[in-house]
């Protein structure tokens, strides 16, 4: 991973939310949203195409629910950090999504600290950003 | 069955001369009039046709009335045919006893007065068409009762997706511009900054609110995760809604049900938590699942509360009050084809339901 650009894939089913998502990420001008997918099975497709550094899903989309999207992706790069973004965090949800491989589940009840959350995840200090690979073995 | 249908009646005797009199006597009371010239026949009949009342002679060879009555009342489907007997020869008080004993609901001699005859059999077919028309009734009403419970927690689902889809993002991208222009506060003055401030913790207050509605209506992990998982969640924000400190005990895991079970079963957990915080004044409450065998599953909801009253309890187990969330419990409980029991003392009350699982309806997770 390239610690001066790194390369987000959005995925929500808002298009709202993901441009809100883009403002916010766009004000670092080191990140770059290099793709938007509104549910899971275009995100597969576009993430094998872009090969993003770093991607946020939603958990509740139409088809795939975020979680599951997850999955697939993780199966495609294991390694990839993956934050979801979801009205429904709450310490259930967060211990699925975890399991799942998911590093991190930020509210959109108080989204703003994803960017706190985006920075600790690519800070090369960070056990978890250090060794991800070992990680999710 | 309406008003105007038919009923059967089954005359039985062994001569054929006395069945012709009877069909006769009964002709004008515009009912199916159906014949057995024995106790074999009579059975036969009975089990072929639903009868709303046995006329039956006592003196029959082989078997006599007496034993077909007894026969008759073994089956659950007969007990409460309503059995007329006629007798010329067995007429004293202890043969009249010995009929009513096999819950005979009438008992005639011989000779047979017409106009007797027919209204005593009046009286029973009327009773039978109005207790068919009640069970049609009632099985219609219970239809209408699952349909519009299915239709709530449709509409419920519905709007909690609405809510989601709709003012849920639009708040939540408003989250996020607030905190773009929080970034730049210091650039503001001091009433703009303030009130930028304010406005950020009321769209995070808004925001939660419109999340627990939106989970009260309809729970978002119970589609996509689970059962249990969604009860979980419910019972965590319940705890710190209510400050009711809530145990939940799901061991061993069930796996995912069937859609219509899993929302049942959370309804039933929702409606007792909230009965637990309207009514219990119970500090505490516990949710337990488990499977009592492969094909039943037991959901538990204890409080060490108040307790019901009791004059409360006896209108409760009459059925005849306890509002609509336990008569909601109840009937979602019987169209599983489940029990569901009550109990409850001055230390705190128990739900205990018990739900059939078939193991077709049982999905690997």
């Amino acid at each position: 991973m390239t610690q001066t650009h790194t390369r987000f894939l959005i995925v929500d089913d808002s298009e709202l939310v993901r441009q809100g998502l883009r403002i916010v990420l766009q004000e670092n001008p080191e990140w770059e949203v290099c793709g938007e997918a509104s549910n899971g099975a275009d995100a597969v497709e576009l993430f094998k195409e872009l090969h993003p550094n770093l991607v946020i899903v939603d958990f509740q989309m139409p088809g795939m629910n975020g979680i599951d999207t997850a999955r697939r992706l993780l199966q495609v790069a294991p390694a990839v950090p993956i934050i979801m973004f979801t009205q429904h965090a709450s310490n259930e949800l967060e211990k699925h999504a975890l399991d799942a491989g998911i590093r991190s589940v930020v509210s959109k009840t108080d989204a703003f600290p994803i960017v706190g959350i985006i920075e600790a995840l690519l800070d090369p200090i960070d056990p978890l950003q250090r060794d991800p690979v070992q990680r999710d073995i | 069955m309406n008003e105007q249908e038919k009923v059967k009646i089954l005359m039985v005797d062994d001569q054929p001369a006395k069945l012709l009199s009877y069909e006769v006597i009964l002709k004008e009371l515009n009912e199916e009039l159906l014949k057995a010239h024995s106790g074999k026949e009579a059975l036969d009949q009975l089990l072929r046709n639903d009868i709303a009342v046995v006329l039956m002679d006592v003196s029959m060879p082989e078997l006599d009335g007496f034993e077909l009555a007894d026969i008759i009342r073994q089956h659950p489907r007969f007990q409460k045919t309503a059995i007329i007997f006629i007798s010329a020869v067995h007429l004293t008080d202890i043969d009249q006893l010995k009929a009513y004993q096999r819950g005979a609901v009438d008992y005639i001699s011989v000779p047979i007065v017409p106009e007797l005859l027919r209204a005593k059999v009046t009286v029973f077919a009327d009773l039978h068409r109005k207790t068919r028309q009640m069970e049609t009734l009632n099985h219609q009403l219970r239809n209408l009762s699952a349909r519009l419970m299915a239709a709530q927690d449709e509409e419920r689902r519905r709007i909690a997706r609405e809510l989601h889809d709709s003012v849920g993002q639009l708040v939540a991208t408003f989250s996020m511009n607030n905190g773009l222009a929080l970034m730049q506060a210091d650039k503001l003055s001091p009433t703009a900054g303030n009130a930028l401030r304010q406005n950020t913790a009321l769209v995070q207050q808004l925001s939660k609110e419109i999340r627990t509605i939106s989970h009260l209506l309809h729970p978002p992990l119970l589609d996509e995760i689970g059962l249990l998982p969604a009860i979980k969640m419910f019972a965590d924000g319940f705890a710190e809604r209510s400050s009711i400190k809530v145990g939940v005990d799901f061991s061993p895991d069930i796996g995912r049900l069937t859609p219509k079970v899993e929302i049942s079963i959370f309804r039933i957990v929702q409606e007792c938590l909230t009965n637990v915080y309207r009514h219990s004044e119970s500090k505490t409450a516990s949710i337990k699942i488990w499977p009592s065998d492969d094909k039943m599953l037991s959901l538990q909801v204890c409080d060490q509360g108040k307790g019901i009253a009791s004059e409360r309890r006896v209108s409760m187990s009459q059925g005849t009050s306890g509002g609509v969330g336990l008569s909601g419990m109840r009937e979602r409980v019987r169209e599983l084809g489940g029990t569901l029991d009550i109990h409850s003392n001055g230390s705190g009350t128990t739900v205990l339901a018990m739900i059939p699982v078939t193991s077709a309806e049982t999905v690997s997770d």
